[in-house]
């Protein structure tokens, strides 16, 4: 089953954005700092990481930076959602497919989701 | 000898001297208030400064609410600067952690969290809901004390804001270093806003109640004018040197005119002529920096006024030794207007003041017969800058012979009085006018009458030896 890892340390928008996935059919694991992430990650390889900026322990950019340095990881896709460090993130374009701005239009990043990681194995009817 | 405690500003106006210099570094502080009532952009305010100082803050929300929508509320304030986001100011949230892991968690990802970032200010938001999660009174007082000890072994201040009540023997109280209370009344149809320090451990806080505002440059504290009394002038020096009053006869009633230094109050009942006084006062020869500092009367009205009485405010305004300034009379917070006042009169070098409208002030006064030890210093700190002061209280009635004041101290601290009256005799109204008191000095106390003509006023001596009975008229005699 194709899995989303939702890694955002405010749980509003994380369980928002899981729910928003669920629905199109997509299984999703979720962890609120980047640390937590990696340990995901070393468990199982999901088919795209979406990724909060901000967050305490490692954030967004340190999340990307170890995702691509590691030899398993480094061709996953990864969406970054941004507050206002947008620009920072679109300082490394080779970390992250997408930058989102926050507030998104969370149809685009559905869109954008399927687009980089192919549609869910179960979709709604 | 006496050790001085490290301190840090705030960047809030008025804040660090009401806190004795700003926040004691390494400290724990709580900032206390019901929701609105502005601590969550105090915290914030904080933290921007201190980044634009070069630290590192981390703020961390123990809150369900969304940074999303915390920071599209703070972009609407001045203060708020998006690139410093994810660079010098870290907002993370700790709910998901707290729910999980309770506080032991926050407090594990605190510590490792502080010293990764080099942050020297943390700022935890929502310490209501750490209290909540807390299993006992136990709990919460081993979560404070970890939080403290944390601020000291890493460097780092701590500003912990919450929204709970709490009781002096509480843990949160009785451990930290400083509670900072922002609170919120009703009064009337009035809300204010008023700032209390009311624990500071090591440091000496101004005490009492601070009105405050949320402006769009976030929170400006005022300093209550009675706390600061002296604090940055020494006491006056009084000389022997006179100020002309603008009216060469009621200099010579007064015994020389006002005596240089002192406060005088004009006090006479709407329409007398008080602000044409005050506008000869404006006008003297000498080019000596005037104010007008007014609530009631715009400075283009004021303009007019000096033109019907043949005074030339335009072109002392032009030459730099006149300033205008007017203030709404409503709605206004006393001791912003003296702080506003008293930097005008700094920056200006101002030594001659025409304050008009006292009763502005008095009716803008929320604690009741407070205004008497308002004026007091407010006249103090005039005279410990060499501001020769001219102030206006109206009367109440018409044809009333008593000021009525909330505070009945308020004749004793002026140094110099003039009261001012209407007198309905023989189908007309007459101005009369008296010198009541001149500090220190003799004076003549004969009443007088005058009149405003398009040329000034003009002081008549029509009275002496008369009564003021139903048969008495006013003859054609010459001024004097």
């Amino acid at each position: 089953m194709t899995t989303i890892l939702v890694v955002d340390d405010e749980f509003l928008i994380s369980d928002l954005l899981a729910n928003a996935l669920e629905d199109q059919g997509y299984r999703v694991t979720q962890a609120y700092h980047g640390r937590k992430a990696l340990e995901v990650l070393a468990q199982e390889t999901p088919a795209l990481v979406v990724t909060d900026f901000m967050m305490p322990l490692m954030n967004g950019l340190e999340l990307a930076r170890a995702i691509r340095g590691n030899a398993h990881w480094q061709h996953l896709p990864i969406i970054l959602l941004s507050g206002a460090q947008g620009s920072i993130a679109r300082e490394h374009p080779s970390l992250f497919n997408e930058v989102f701005d926050k507030p998104f239009p969370v149809r685009q990043l559905l869109a954008r989701i399927q687009d980089l990681a192919g549609p869910p194995d179960d979709p709604p009817p | 000898m006496p050790q001085t405690l490290q301190r840090f500003t705030s960047g809030i106006e008025g804040l660090d001297q009401i806190m004795g210099g700003g926040f004691v570094a390494d400290s724990t502080y709580i900032i206390h208030g019901h929701p609105g009532s502005g601590k969550t952009i105090l915290g914030n305010q904080i933290a921007f400064h201190r980044a634009s100082q070069g630290d590192t803050v981390l703020y961390v929300t123990l809150l369900a609410e969304s940074h999303e929508r915390l920071f599209a509320f703070l972009s609407t304030l001045n203060f708020f600067d998006p690139p410093r986001l994810g660079q010098r100011i870290n907002y993370v949230s700790a709910f998901s952690i707290m729910d999980n892991e309770g506080l032991d968690g926050v407090i594990r990802l605190l510590r490792r969290e502080i010293p990764r970032q080099g942050a020297t200010l943390l700022v935890l938001d929502g310490l209501l809901n750490a209290r909540e999660k807390a299993a006992s009174a136990f709990d919460m007082k081993k979560f404070i004390a970890e939080l403290q000890s944390n601020a000291v072994f890493t460097n780092c201040t701590a500003l912990l804001l919450t929204s709970a009540r709490f009781e002096e023997s509480s843990p949160e109280y009785t451990m930290v270093d400083g509670i900072i209370e922002l609170r919120e009344e009703e009064l009337g149809v009035r809300s204010i806003r008023r700032l209390r320090v009311r624990k500071s451990r090591g440091s000496s806080a101004l005490s009492g109640l601070h009105q405050y505002e949320i402006r769009q440059a976030g929170l400006v504290t005022y300093p209550r004018l009675e706390s600061v009394s002296g604090a940055t002038y020494p006491a006056d020096d009084p000389t022997s040197e006179r100020t002309s009053s603008g009216i060469a006869e009621v200099d010579r009633l007064l015994g020389g005119g006002l005596p240089s230094g002192s406060t005088t109050l004009l006090i006479g009942p709407s329409g007398v002529g008080k602000t044409s006084w005050g506008l000869h006062y404006l006008t003297p020869d000498s080019p000596e920096p005037a104010l007008h500092f007014g609530f009631y009367e715009s400075p283009q009205r004021l303009q007019l006024k000096a033109s019907a009485l043949g005074r030339d405010l335009s072109g002392l305004r032009a030459q730099g030794s006149l300033w205008i300034e007017w203030r709404s009379p409503v709605e206004r917070l006393v001791d912003a207007v003296a702080i506003d006042l008293l930097a005008i009169v700094e920056k200006r070098g101002i030594k001659r003041l025409f304050l008009d409208g006292l009763q502005a002030l008095e009716n803008s006064i929320t604690t009741p017969r407070r205004f008497g030890a308002f004026l007091s210093v407010l006249f103090n700190e005039l005279r410990a800058r060499g501001v020769t002061t001219l102030a206006t209280l109206e009367m109440g009635d018409l044809f009333d012979t008593t000021p009525h004041l909330s505070s009945p101290d308020t004749l004793s601290i002026a140094d110099n009085i003039v009261l001012m009256r209407l007198v309905e005799r023989d189908g007309r109204i007459h101005r009369v006018f008296s010198v009541v008191k001149v500090r220190d000095s003799a004076f003549d106390p004969v009443l007088h009458d005058f009149e405003i003509t398009d040329h000034g006023i003009r002081i008549y001596n029509r009275l002496l030896g008369r009564a003021f009975t139903p048969s008495f008229s006013v003859p054609n005699d010459d001024p004097v």
